[in-house]
């Protein structure tokens, strides 16, 4: 059992997730799950070398993360409330059909 | 054994978050993501790591929940049980390589120096505590301030 190919598949599957998905929730949980191969490597490492820190580190790393969790959960909010769809691709429609100005003026 | 099985569950839990058509229920896949990573800390001795983990992750899938209930475009398309199957057998071929592969370094013994949870937060890492503790109060008081001023710019 290898946690650094674990956590390395994890951070796969994460980032073929922010590639691949077009809803805003689930590139929020790809971002996740990033985070979750990152700090599962970290954890797993320095618990192997029989030390805290690892663990320490992680508390640092999951303030952060909930801090960004924050603020990318509500520029989704805001997102889907103006363009009232949470899909990439129809989002970027609509800002290409919006005239020039009116989207200088926002 | 238990380690195997907490890390196949994990990464089919991952795979199904991130595929299943329904938000809701991607919510609900990605909540098992967070509980077998806080089961692999504690089952592994990382204790504290476990329960931080499990704290935060009850946090975050709430907040998830709520803005996937709200955020998601009705009606929704039912998972059909072929694609779910897939998504099962993709999860199960993906821990393989976790369980019979490992990683070897060339590069001889690490030496280090072992120390405790305690110490590791409060000794070594008490300055970047208390540095972070100030800039996520710096970051939320942004946050309200920007709020405020768009309520006040609404009304």
């Amino acid at each position: 059992m290898d946690y650094v190919i674990l956590s390395l598949v994890i951070l796969a599957i994460g980032i073929y997730g922010l590639l691949t998905n077009r809803q805003l929730i689930k590139v929020f949980i790809s971002i996740e799950l990033i985070a979750i191969g990152a700090t599962l490597n970290f954890v797993m490492l320095t618990t192997s070398l029989g030390q805290g820190l690892g663990q320490a580190y992680l508390i640092l790393a999951f303030s952060t993360d909930t801090a960004v969790s924050a603020v990318i959960l509500a520029l989704l909010v805001i997102v889907s409330k103006r363009y009232g769809t949470s899909d990439i691709s129809k989002i970027i429609k609509q800002i290409g059909e919006k005239p020039e100005s009116e989207a200088e003026s926002q | 054994m238990i380690l195997e099985i907490l890390s196949i569950g994990m990464i089919i839990s991952a795979c199904l978050a991130l595929f299943l058509d329904e938000v809701v229920y991607s919510v609900a896949a990605f909540s098992g993501t967070f509980l077998f990573t806080a089961l692999l800390y504690a089952v592994s001795g990382s204790v504290y790591a476990a329960i931080f983990q499990f704290a935060v992750g009850v946090g975050t899938l709430a907040i998830l929940f709520l803005s996937g209930e709200m955020l998601s475009d009705k009606p929704v398309k039912k998972t059909s049980p072929e694609k779910l199957a897939a998504l099962l057998g993709i999860g199960v071929v993906l821990s393989l390589p976790a369980i019979f592969l490992s990683v070897s370094s060339s590069g001889g013994t690490v030496s280090v120096s072992t120390a405790s949870f305690g110490d590791a937060l409060w000794s070594l890492n008490g300055l970047d505590v208390v540095l972070q503790a100030l800039v996520i109060l710096t970051v939320a008081l942004g946050v309200a301030i920007i709020l405020y001023e768009r309520r006040r710019g609404v009304q």
